[in-house]
């Protein structure tokens, strides 16, 4: 039986790709992933920590990683967002039928890209951090939540650091608790070894029991003690083996920097590990890394408010005045749900402390602080998807109840 | 024949149930008087500070026995035979006016026998109530071992949830046990002070000199004649050894006394601060103390103190005097607190319980369910269609219900319908149940009034076994940040209509799975009814995307203003995502040409587990920033529900493999008929 149909030449590559980029199948698998992803990103919280979870299933491109004895190897989040990108920008923007019927499904496809765009600006460009302070305080100063760098910098006669030198936190967090790596600086007259990083630490002395399984050399009767990273990531407190040779030769000076020497209450100062190099005074420590921002902020007046009779907070706000050079200062008020829009920057009431205070006690106040270009992109996604699904199921509901009216068969029919 | 075989054992086994739940635990009093109504309507309407807000005693009392007893009634039979159901506020009248017979009403539940053996106590049913009295041969052992199990479970919140600092079945009993013993010895003890010697709880730590003077002193009276003392200057004072004299051992014997009736006096606030900036309301122990430290004081703390007591001497005198003195107790009361701006609401609170909206809405749901059961008996007929329009309408009614007891609630609290946990359920199952009658008003097949109705008992009954299972005030004071009627009106409420809608599609698909599979068994098909169904659904999934999304964008957008970031992969975010994520599955997949009718109702139950899981589920999780609706114990009903879920995906299973069958037989007739041709 001869073959009727013409001959047709194959679909060249470009085509081919164009077509598998733009299917109905490729979002359907992509959306059935990222509901896998996100069912196992949660449940992985419970474990590991929001972080954690957060970084190995959502913001990777591949997730190898074990639940329950079970191993999970899935595409990440980064590489699925991206897929679904392509595909509704080629298939539901660009290759789909432009006709008034569409106009509500083009407009949704259109703000759900602006969301996925805003969320990826998001990741790539913004900072958060934190600034705390007691009434009265005034500071520029962000403090980021979860990452530490090391600082060593010369110190007066009375004790004061000077201008510090920085080992950046994402290369110091890079270094493996059994690595050692090695830094310079033309203003440091030593090397600066770090001989191993642990994210989550505690210094013991050498006498108690739990010291000899403990790996590290011991330093001044100490050793480092690693600890199961906390599931609140900004919890963890890191520590490093840190050695300071003279570049003249002699003895190398060699410390445990752990981070609980750093202040976690805004009135206390760090502690930094001192040492003499040449006749000159130096410190060193593990410090959050921390960044300016444009204005100074100063908090007037915190007020807390409980419910009555019992311990959950009912209110919390912060009177601030606004500083910044060549302008005139502005009193405001920051509270939850209300933040403080300034410059790019914005202060969100975020919590209080110190824990365990009671009525009465003075207490200082934490902002976040975020700096995020994408800040309202939700928003206009939101109106513009909002306003696309609205037309479109508004059609289809026109439609189903005009049917239903026509017909109506009962179940035995 | 056959049926009636069947069914014997299974009535059988109703009346013998029945019969069993007639036998009331019994207690050894020899007979019960029950309280007047004028008396206890007085009572019901009396105002409390409790968890942080004012509220009638009936709101009160109503929590505090469905704590102790898992139950809103105390019923017991006294020992000349009689069978007495006790309401929630005539019990808490007997605790707090007539505590030598609370104290023997059965209303600790204890669920397995083995925790009260651990203490000492004489076990009864394997499940059962006791009585104080009947716990209190064990009350050491109890304080021993619940202070113990407190630490271990403190250490375990502490540890992140270390599995070696879990309690076990038993000893989370008798934590709650020891706390419940506990709550309830102060509130037998709040008006100690005013009995004179009649110490009904923990009289065993008062020496037989205390007791003997505790008859003869008025603490009011002494209380005037008191040096201005602090607490912790009267803690110091009662440690000293007394002097010699019979003058100083009666001094330091009646500050003892003041010490422990102050100190069992604590808990129940009942009297608004004199000052009018203050919110704080005072327990009878409180106005003690206040007065004790400041002179200044003293008049306002006697004035409250003396009406507490002539309200004690009232009980002891006549029913008529009591009356008349709780009555004019209420009145004060209510003088002070109204101006104040306080317990403004109290009538409709008690309205709202009094009431029983959403009991009753589950019984109209109930009964429309079996007027819709019979209409199945005459399908098509004049008959059946008129029992669905009164199923339709008793299902309305059961909305009427539900809703009006959810705009009480949101007047009372002065908030939008949902704060809490407990609202979704109430506005969740209203919404489901108008979606169902929606789509009714335009098919009119009855399906749409049966997926109210199912929706409506399904959620009725969710919402009482939430409440008697977490057993406290369900109108709760709000954290911080969700202090704001605009985003508790607007994201929370549409992301609940999203589940709600989410909810509907699958019992329009298990609707659908289970009315085809069984016309399949019988060899029958309704292929246009099973079209009708499936558009059915692909509208509500279509409704349930629209208002998941605008829900979750909107939550992310509130999560900017107040944390500080849109998006922060939180579980309770995750959960509303994975719920948008399914729907687009949904309509993706269909249009990929990969779900058809089948698919769409097998995935619409698969929305269901989700939305479940999204909805309790992550809340029992225990992370994230969303802590505010915590809630625990709730996987073995997820679990459940999801296994009754999957023997419908089964079902779908089965029909997906017949329906395939069907075609490739097809398919290969139509190939024989070719050839044949050929």
């Amino acid at each position: 039986m001869a073959d009727s149909t013409p001959e047709q030449s194959s679909p060249s590559f470009g085509k081919l790709l164009f077509k598998f980029f733009t299917s109905f199948k490729l979002a359907t698998i992509v959306l059935v992933l990222m509901t896998i992803v996100t069912l196992f990103g949660t449940l992985a919280q419970v474990e590991d920590g929001l972080h954690s979870a957060k970084v190995q299933y959502f913001h990777s491109w591949f997730i190898a990683d074990s639940m329950g004895g079970l191993p999970i190897l899935l595409p990440g989040g980064l590489l699925l967002m991206l897929i679904l990108f392509v595909n509704m920008t080629l298939g539901a923007l660009i290759k789909v039928k432009k006709r008034w019927k569409g106009a509500g499904l083009l407009i949704s496809h259109f703000g759900m890209l602006m969301l996925l765009a805003g969320g990826f600006v998001t990741w790539a460009f913004s900072t958060d951090g934190y600034m705390a302070m007691y009434p009265g305080m005034s500071s520029n100063r962000v403090e980021s939540y979860r990452n530490w760098q090391l600082e060593v910098m010369p110190l007066t006669e009375d004790g004061k650091g000077e201008k510090a030198w920085i080992l950046p936190s994402d290369e110091l967090q890079s270094i493996k608790s059994n690595e050692s790596r090695s830094y310079e600086s033309p203003e440091l007259p030593f090397t600066i070894v770090v001989n191993g990083f642990t994210k989550n630490a505690t210094p013991i002395p050498v006498s108690a029991p739990i010291a000899a399984n403990a790996p590290g050399k011991e330093i001044d009767g100490f050793k480092l003690s690693p600890q199961k990273p906390s599931k609140e990531a900004e919890q963890n407190l890191p520590g490093a083996y840190v050695e300071f040779r003279p570049e003249g030769g002699g003895d190398p000076v060699e410390a445990i920097l752990w981070a609980g020497s750093f202040r976690f209450d805004p009135r206390e100062n760090p502690m930094p590990f001192t040492f003499e190099v040449d006749g000159k005074k130096y410190g060193a420590l593990l410090a959050k890394k921390s960044w300016t921002v444009p204005f100074e902020v100063q908090l007037d007046e915190f007020i807390f408010e409980r419910h009555p009779g019992i311990a959950t907070a009912r209110n919390y706000e912060s009177r601030v005045t606004r500083f910044e050079e060549g302008q005139p200062e502005k009193a405001l008020e920051i509270k939850m749900n209300e933040p403080m829009r300034y410059m790019g920057y914005t202060f969100f009431q975020e919590s209080f402390g110190p824990s365990g205070s009671q009525p009465g006690d003075e207490m200082f106040s934490q902002f976040a602080v975020a700096n995020n270009p994408a800040d309202q992109w939700p928003l206009y996604a939101l109106i513009v998807t909002g306003v696309g699904l609205g037309v479109h199921f508004t059609i289809m509901l026109i439609s189903f109840t005009t049917r239903s009216r026509k017909k109506a068969p009962a179940p035995t029919s | 024949m056959k049926l009636r075989l069947l069914l014997l054992p299974l009535i059988a086994l109703l009346s013998s149930g029945a019969a069993h739940a007639r036998e009331l635990p019994k207690t050894i009093l020899p007979s019960y008087e029950p309280w007047d109504a004028e008396v206890v309507s007085t009572f019901e309407n009396l105002l409390i500070q409790d968890g942080g807000r004012v509220k009638p005693l009936y709101t009160f009392a109503r929590f505090t026995l469905l704590q102790f007893s898992g139950k809103t009634t105390a019923s017991f039979q006294t020992a000349d035979g009689v069978d007495h159901k006790l309401h929630y506020s005539e019990w808490l009248l007997n605790v707090l006016f007539q505590g030598k017979v609370a104290k023997d009403l059965p209303v600790f539940v204890v669920d397995d026998s083995a925790a009260v053996v651990q203490i000492g106590v004489s076990p009864k049913k394997k499940r059962d109530r006791y009585s104080y009295n009947e716990i209190v041969t064990g009350r050491a052992k109890l304080a021993e071992l619940s202070a113990q199990y407190a630490e271990k479970q403190r250490q375990y919140e502490q540890s992140e949830k270390d599995p070696q600092y879990e309690l076990d079945r038993i000893e989370g009993m008798i934590l709650t046990l020891g706390r419940n013993i506990s709550s309830f010895e102060y509130l037998i003890g709040q008006f100690g002070f005013a009995r004179k010697g009649d110490v009904l709880v923990n009289e065993n730590i008062l020496p037989e000199e205390l007791k003997q003077l505790a008859r003869n002193l008025n603490v009011v009276e002494m209380l005037d004649r008191m040096p201005e003392m602090t607490v912790e200057q009267l803690v110091q004072t009662i440690r000293q050894q007394p002097g010699a004299s019979e003058d100083e051992r009666m001094f330091s014997g009646a500050l003892r006394l003041f010490f422990f009736h102050a100190n069992s006096a604590r808990g129940v606030n009942l009297f608004p601060p004199q000052d009018k900036d203050n919110e704080v309301w005072l327990s009878a122990g409180d106005v003690l103390l206040k007065g004790l430290e400041s002179k200044e004081d003293r008049p306002w703390a006697t004035e409250q103190l003396s009406d507490l007591q002539a309200l004690v001497d009232a009980r002891n005198e006549s029913p008529e005097a009591f009356s008349r003195e709780l009555a004019s107790f209420a009145e004060k009361q209510h003088s002070i607190s109204d101006p104040r701006g306080e317990g403004v609401y109290s009538d409709l609170e008690v309205q709202l319980y009094r009431g029983k909206y959403f009991s009753n809405s589950l019984l109209v749901f109930i009964v429309a369910f079996v007027v819709m059961a019979f209409s199945w008996l005459a399908p098509g007929s004049k008959v059946g269609k008129i029992l669905i329009i009164a199923a339709a309408v008793l299902a309305l009614v059961g909305l009427a219900l539900n809703i009006y007891g959810i705009t009480l609630r949101s007047i009372i609290r002065q908030r939008p319908p949902i704060t809490n946990l407990y609202d979704t359920v109430l506005f969740i199952t209203a919404s489901a149940v108008f979606l169902g009658l929606f789509i009714e008003l335009f098919t009119r097949i009855g399906i749409g009034t049966l997926v109210a109705i199912v929706s409506g008992v399904l959620g009725m009954f969710l919402s009482m076994k939430y409440e008697a299972k977490e057993a406290t005030d369900t109108i709760t004071q709000l954290v911080a940040v969700l202090d704001t009627n605009f985003w508790l009106a607007t994201h929370v409420t549409i992301i609940n209509i999203g589940y709600a809608a989410g909810l509907v599609a699958a019992i329009i698909g298990v609707l659908y799975l289970a009315i085809r599979f069984i016309l399949t068994m019988f060899g029958k098909e309704a292929k246009d009814f099973y079209r009708v169904l499936t558009r059915m659904s692909y509208g509500v999934i279509c409704f349930c995307l629209f208002f998941s999304l605008v829900g979750t964008v909107l939550g992310g957008i509130w999560a900017n203003y107040s944390w500080g970031r849109f998006w922060g992969w939180d579980p309770k975010e995750n959960g509303a995502l994975m719920i948008c994520l399914w729907t687009l599955v949904i309509l993706h997949g269909r249009m990929a040409g990969w779900i058809r009718e089948i698919g769409v109702h097998m995935n619409a139950i698969i929305l269901a587990i989700i939305t479940t899981f999204s909805w309790w589920g992550v809340n029992n999780l225990g992370v994230g920033l969303h802590s505010y609706g915590f809630t625990e114990g709730v996987w073995g009903a997820l679990y459940s529900s999801w296994a009754i879920l999957g023997i419908f995906m089964l079902m779908g299973v089965f029909l997906w493999f017949e329906e395939r069958g069907k075609k490739a037989a097809r398919k290969d007739s139509q190939k024989i008929s070719k050839k044949a041709v050929a």
